[in-house]
């Protein structure tokens, strides 16, 4: 009863939000803002990994989930094949939106960004994981502070960089309204596509200079962690399913990169093997006839 | 060989074929036998060559028996025993089938148009084999053009298919798309407006390429939020949980000041090093500088005593001037002595202080000249020139006694406090 309620008073809002578009007064919905109720970015992720994930990449799971306050965290599914159950357990937990990290063989990393449940998903290659645990990263901010998100330019000059970036800005975006969110601003999560890969950093933003505390405000910054490189694979139109919109034809899966290593290695045993073959065959070939004058013959 | 040649110009093509079918079996035979034989042949091919010789120039046959039988039959075996037989006994016997051409240009012509005869047959099929090769080569031709595409398909990585469906993406990100009129503060999303463009390889410029768009999106965001009144700064008494606990934070730290403990421990080390280094070479400077001051002064006092050979004979005498000497050259300062009372010494006094004080005109050198008491005076003439001069002279006196006592050095200088005594006695 309280849903239907719920749901009538949503397409109202709908439909008032609607009427005022119509009207176009941007403006006007400024003004009225705080009467009315104000838009609001809603956004709740459900984020996962498959079995089979090694310490590295749960500690990266733990971190997003650190940083990310509005992120719901799940165990571990269990089947890589039905992925169509994540549009279900996204529902479950009120999320729109499911961060699903696909580990495979325990060492590639594949993460699938996907709004749910409609879609669309977009499936990554995590590679060069650094987590927030390493020592070197001397950055520290507040736990569910909201991070600013900057994206280069990159991801406006291609379609594919576009969507990305909308599906970034609903799963890493802190809205406003999380549970858990603290109302200053302290990082910034960086998404920037170099080399065809979308690179990930996340940096504390310190206004003060440490070693003036009271001379004028100087904005520095120092990286908190984790960092990681995404090569984008693929952009399914569904949730988990659906056609494939986008296919990055420079992906080259992982294992295919290692076989071909080992191929090489192999080819390098096969042509030393060949060419020892073909030497001693050489030399079995050259062999001169014994002269039926040679010395031993004639003064035998 | 007339009829060969007329041959081979009826039928080049028969003719070459006809080469080939002769080295073919010829190639075939050699295969056939084995390697004994085929050193029989060479054989053969000597006695053959000899056997030429037999007939131009008419070397006896006992000759080549006697060579055969000096080489010895154990390297020969029936076959070629019989071939010498043969090439001893009648030549037109030799038709071995070993060297058809060779043959040829010996035996006579029926066996040469035998030959020629299967030659020719052996043409004829060659060509009907030869055209069905051509075919099947023709055939193998096209086979390969329809594999080679599958071929290609095999050995070329399979191309992947490059989806991008723009309009597919415009259409989903549409669907997807927050409220273009929501503000700001709900996304935080900011654009850097300029794409990163550095070598993916090198590490630092990269990284500072990331700062650099993380700085500039801080900046602007802070301004962003200064416009829409959007908390922004943490204020200083605002605690709450951190990412990272406080134990991790104090692990960094002591990370950081191990760190840079280690960068000074190893800059102090250098620095010793090097003034090691240094401090080494001030030792070896100094040795030097010792080593050179000795040598000097060795040479001094070589001079020295070469300037004083002559005195040394009354070294007894001359002692106080040698050691006086010695002091003087140790000391650097030579003319010490004579600048000292000289008028070009570096006092401080005046022309007219000086003359004040050594007196100038007055008595001048009358005062030095025996007067007639003085010719009578007995008093202090034994005790030395000084003694006695001084007493009378007053202001010269002291002049005379300083030139005194290098002048007449024959007797030695008193002692300070005799000295007194006698300056005061007067």
């Amino acid at each position: 009863m309280a849903s239907v309620l719920k749901a009538q008073k949503k397409n109202k809002s709908v439909k008032d939000a609607k009427g005022k578009r119509k009207a176009d007064a941007m403006d006007i919905d400024d003004e009225e803002g705080p009467s009315l109720k104000r838009l609001k970015n809603k956004q709740r992720v459900l984020m996962l990994s498959s079995r089979g994930v090694t310490h590295r990449m749960r500690h990266l799971m733990n971190d997003l989930e650190a940083l990310l306050p509005h992120v719901k965290k799940d165990s571990k599914l269990d089947s890589k094949n039905h992925l169509s159950l994540l549009p279900e357990l996204a529902d479950l937990n009120n999320c729109n939106n499911a961060l699903y990290f696909e580990a495979r063989r325990h060492e590639d990393l594949y993460m699938w960004a996907a709004k749910t449940p409609n879609g669309p998903s977009i499936k990554m290659h995590v590679q060069n994981i650094h987590t927030m645990d390493e020592l070197k990263m001397t950055g520290n901010c507040l736990k569910g502070s909201r991070g600013l998100l900057s994206f280069d330019k990159g991801f406006d000059e291609t379609e594919w960089g576009k969507l990305t970036k909308e599906v970034f800005t609903h799963i890493f975006g802190v809205p406003q309204t999380a549970r858990k969110a603290k109302p200053f601003i302290d990082h910034i999560l960086t998404f920037s596509i170099l080399d065809d890969k979308i690179w990930f950093r996340n940096f504390q933003i310190i206004e003060k200079d440490p070693l003036q505390p009271n001379g004028p405000p100087q904005t520095s910054l120092v990286e908190i962690g984790p960092r990681f490189v995404l090569t984008p694979i693929r952009i399914f139109e569904g949730a988990f399913n659906g056609a494939t919109v986008y296919s990055n034809p420079e992906f080259v899966s992982p294992a295919a990169v290692r076989s071909a290593l080992n191929r090489e290695k192999g080819d390098k045993y096969g042509q030393r093997k060949h060419a020892e073959y073909e030497r001693a065959e050489r030399g079995a070939a050259r062999k001169l006839d014994e002269d039926q004058l040679a010395v031993p013959k004639v003064f035998s | 060989m007339a009829r060969k040649g007329a041959a081979a110009t009826s039928k080049p093509k028969a003719s070459s074929s006809k080469k080939n079918v002769e080295k073919a079996l010829k190639i075939v035979q050699r295969t056939e036998e084995s390697s004994e034989d085929e050193d029989e042949l060479n054989l053969e091919d000597n006695e053959e060559i000899s056997e030429d010789e037999d007939e131009e120039e008419g070397v006896d046959q006992e000759g080549m028996t006697k060579l055969m039988a000096a080489l010895g039959e154990d390297g020969l075996d029936e076959f070629a025993q019989a071939e010498l037989r043969a090439l001893t006994g009648d030549e037109d016997e030799g038709s071995d089938d070993e060297d058809p051409e060779e043959e040829a240009d010996e035996s006579g012509d029926e066996e040469e148009e035998e030959e020629e005869v299967e030659v020719e047959e052996v043409d004829a099929s060659e060509d009907e084999e030869g055209v069905e090769d051509e075919e099947e080569e023709e055939e193998e031709e096209d086979v390969p053009l329809d594999e080679v595409e599958d071929v290609e398909e095999d050995v070329v990585p399979r191309q992947k298919i490059e989806i991008d469906n723009k309009i597919a993406l415009e259409r989903i990100r549409e669907t997807i798309k927050l409220d273009p009129s929501m503000p700001w503060t709900e996304t935080l999303t900011l654009t850097y407006p300029e794409t990163i463009d550095v070598d993916v390889d090198d590490d630092l410029n990269r990284e500072l390429a990331f700062y650099k768009q993380a700085l500039h999106s801080a900046n602007a965001a802070k301004a962003l939020a200064a416009k829409q009144n959007f908390p922004f700064t943490r204020p200083s008494d605002y605690f709450a949980e951190m990412v990272k606990s406080d134990a991790h934070m104090e692990r960094i730290r002591q990370r950081l000041l191990d760190e840079s403990a280690t960068i000074k421990r190893s800059e102090d080390k250098r620095k010793e090093r090097e003034g090691k280094k240094f401090g080494k070479q001030v030792q070896m400077e100094k040795l030097k500088e010792r080593e050179r001051s000795k040598k000097d002064m060795e040479e001094r006092i070589k001079g020295l005593k070469r300037k004083r050979k002559g005195a040394l004979d009354n070294a007894q005498e001359d002692g106080e001037g040698f050691d006086v000497a010695v002091e003087d050259a140790i000391s650097d300062r030579p003319s010490k002595r004579g600048r000292s009372d000289g008028p070009g010494g570096k006092r401080g006094l005046s022309r007219q202080a000086r003359d004040g004080k050594y007196g100038y005109g007055g008595p001048g050198k009358r005062a030095k000249q025996n007067t007639k008491d003085s010719t009578d005076e007995f008093v202090g003439r034994g005790s030395g020139g000084r003694g006695g001069r001084g007493g009378r002279g007053g202001r010269g006196g002291q002049r005379g006694g300083g030139r005194g006592g290098q002048r007449g050095g024959a007797s030695k200088r008193l002692g300070k406090s005799k000295r007194v005594t006698a300056r005061s006695r007067t």
